[in-house]
């Protein structure tokens, strides 16, 4: 009896007890713990209040054992309380577009500064390098000039060498260096050759020093030639002009020119006879057109120094010939004088009856005794 | 009489109830053949494949209804009909969350991609700006 009251009692304890909480209704419980529930009670009050009154109602289900109708109501609270929260979950993702559209903005706006700075620094950049380019170009311009003004610097002094040692070369043929100084004058020639051929090759430095090498060697045969040169030609200038002073004398009529040598002085006497009569020292007149012929002689050689020499025949002492033919030469110096011949240029003297030109013992060889002569000396 | 009438009006009362419950069951049947086709929509327009889950259970719970419809046991139909509305609203408001998420995430990848352009413009920049002083040095 006492078992089947024990059994009895604990049918009935459980018949009583509470049955296992449906699926539906324990993923309810656990959506509701959603951090966002709060946010979606504001956002949809209506369906969670829906929520909340079929979550009571699917507890109350349970609770009394209404198994079926929990789990139905349990589905339809979650479907609601989703809804809210999908609700909530778009608010907060449109919130987050709109903030990340903001920022967006501002970065883009950051973006499109810095961008812009980046280009602008750029676009300098490349002017900067356009203008190093060109800056190095005109560099190398300036230097392709300042080598074409060099080398054309060097061109030109090689050209103006070349030339000075030309002009020197042509000094030394002046002076006959040819004959004269045969090795200087080739060896500047050769050099001045091998200076044009180098001027020729662009080899302007070698040009130069060729050509100073060829005036230098043009000078020396200058220098080497020159008092040969000049001794031949001053002899033959002197003997050309002795020879037209000669001729020029000889064409005095009367006068019988005597040429002579005397050491290394010659001589060109001209005698002049008639000029006195006899004992006297007063030239007669008829002779001023011999005096003036010697006289324009003279002028025309001013180089040439003369003696005016007067000489007597032996008639009379000598002291006293001496002093007339000193007297009879020195009226024919003053005639000169007085005709415009330079008085320094002229020595006179008186040599008497000494240097007879004929015989004294015969009136004939006396007269021609009787003379002053006027006597170029050159050498 | 009396019993006539009674039993007349018993007849009446009998026809209008059962002209009400095929009026129902017309109505159910609309509904869930409208929420099939909703359910076929829904899936269209998920085209992220991120309510998968939902749209089966909708589809299932469709099922269900179609099941009970058989049965004529239609105020079950008319607990799943009403559950499955609320579901392809549930479907709705998840797919434009889930799009609206979406969409922010975009934005906010992209705010992090022209951080990450400003980072390396700005490198750039730096490095533009040594260039032109190095070169502004030189052309001095």
């Amino acid at each position: 009896m006492s078992a089947k009251r024990l059994l009895l009692a604990m049918l009935l304890v459980g018949g009583c007890a509470t049955p296992p909480k449906p699926n539906e209704l324990e993923s309810f419980e656990k959506l509701k713990q959603s951090p966002n529930y709060q946010v979606a009670q504001r956002r949809a009050p209506d369906l969670v209040a829906e929520s909340e009154r079929l979550f009571s109602k699917a507890n109350e289900e349970w609770q009394s054992n209404d198994l079926d109708l929990s789990r139905r109501d349990s589905l339809m609270g979650s479907i609601k309380l989703k809804t809210a929260l999908a609700l909530v979950e778009y608010d907060q993702s449109k919130a987050r577009a709109d903030k990340a559209q903001a920022d967006l903005r501002v970065v883009e706006d950051e973006y499109s500064r810095v961008n812009k700075d980046l280009v602008a620094t750029q676009e300098q950049i490349a002017l900067l390098q356009k203008l190093k380019e060109t800056s190095s170009q005109a560099a190398m311009q300036q230097e392709k000039m300042k080598q074409e003004m060099a080398t054309r610097e060097a061109a030109g002094q090689a050209r103006d060498k070349i030339a000075a040692a030309e002009l020197a070369l042509k000094g030394a043929e002046q002076v006959n260096a040819q004959e004269y100084a045969k090795v200087e004058y080739q060896a500047a020639s050769d050099t001045l050759a091998r200076a044009r051929a180098q001027l020729d090759a662009k080899d302007f430095q070698m040009a130069s020093q060729n050509a100073d090498a060829a005036r230098d060697q043009a000078n020396r045969a200058t220098q080497t030639a020159k008092p040969t040169y000049e001794q031949t030609a001053s002899s033959t200038a002197s003997q050309a002009r002795n020879e037209a002073l000669a001729k020029d004398l000889a064409g005095i009529p009367g006068a019988q020119v005597r040429l002579e040598r005397r050491g290394d002085v010659q001589r060109a006497a001209v005698p002049i006879r008639g000029l006195f009569a006899r004992n006297s020292t007063v030239i007669q007149p008829g002779h001023e057109g011999e005096l003036d012929q010697i006289a324009s002689i003279m002028k025309k050689y001013p180089s040439y120094n003369a003696l005016v020499v007067g000489f007597t025949d032996n008639r009379g002492r000598r002291d006293a010939l001496l002093a007339r033919s000193q007297a009879q030469a020195t009226a024919v110096y003053s005639a000169l004088v007085g005709r415009g011949v330079e008085a320094k240029r002229m020595v006179v003297s008186g040599n008497g009856s000494d240097e007879p030109v004929s015989d004294n013992r015969t009136s004939a060889g006396r007269a021609l005794n009787n003379r002053v002569e006027v006597i170029f000396l050159y050498q | 009489m009396k019993p006539i009438r009674n039993g007349v009006l018993a007849l009446v009362l009998l026809c209008a109830g059962h002209a009400f419950a095929s009026q129902e069951a017309e109505d159910l049947k609309r509904q869930i053949e409208s929420q099939r086709a909703a359910a076929t929509d829904l899936e269209r327009l998920d085209d992220r494949h991120l309510v998968t889950d939902e749209i089966t259970l909708l589809k299932s719970w469709l099922d269900e209804a179609w099941q009970q419809y058989s049965k004529e046991e239609y105020k079950k139909v008319r607990e799943v009909v009403d559950r499955c509305i609320a579901q392809a609203e549930l479907i709705r408001q998840k797919i434009t969350a889930a799009k609206m998420t979406a969409y922010a995430n975009d934005r906010e990848a992209a705010v992090r991609a022209t951080h990450a352009k400003i980072d390396k413009t700005k490198k750039a920049l730096l490095d533009a700006q040594s260039t032109k002083k190095a070169l502004e040095m030189t052309s001095k």
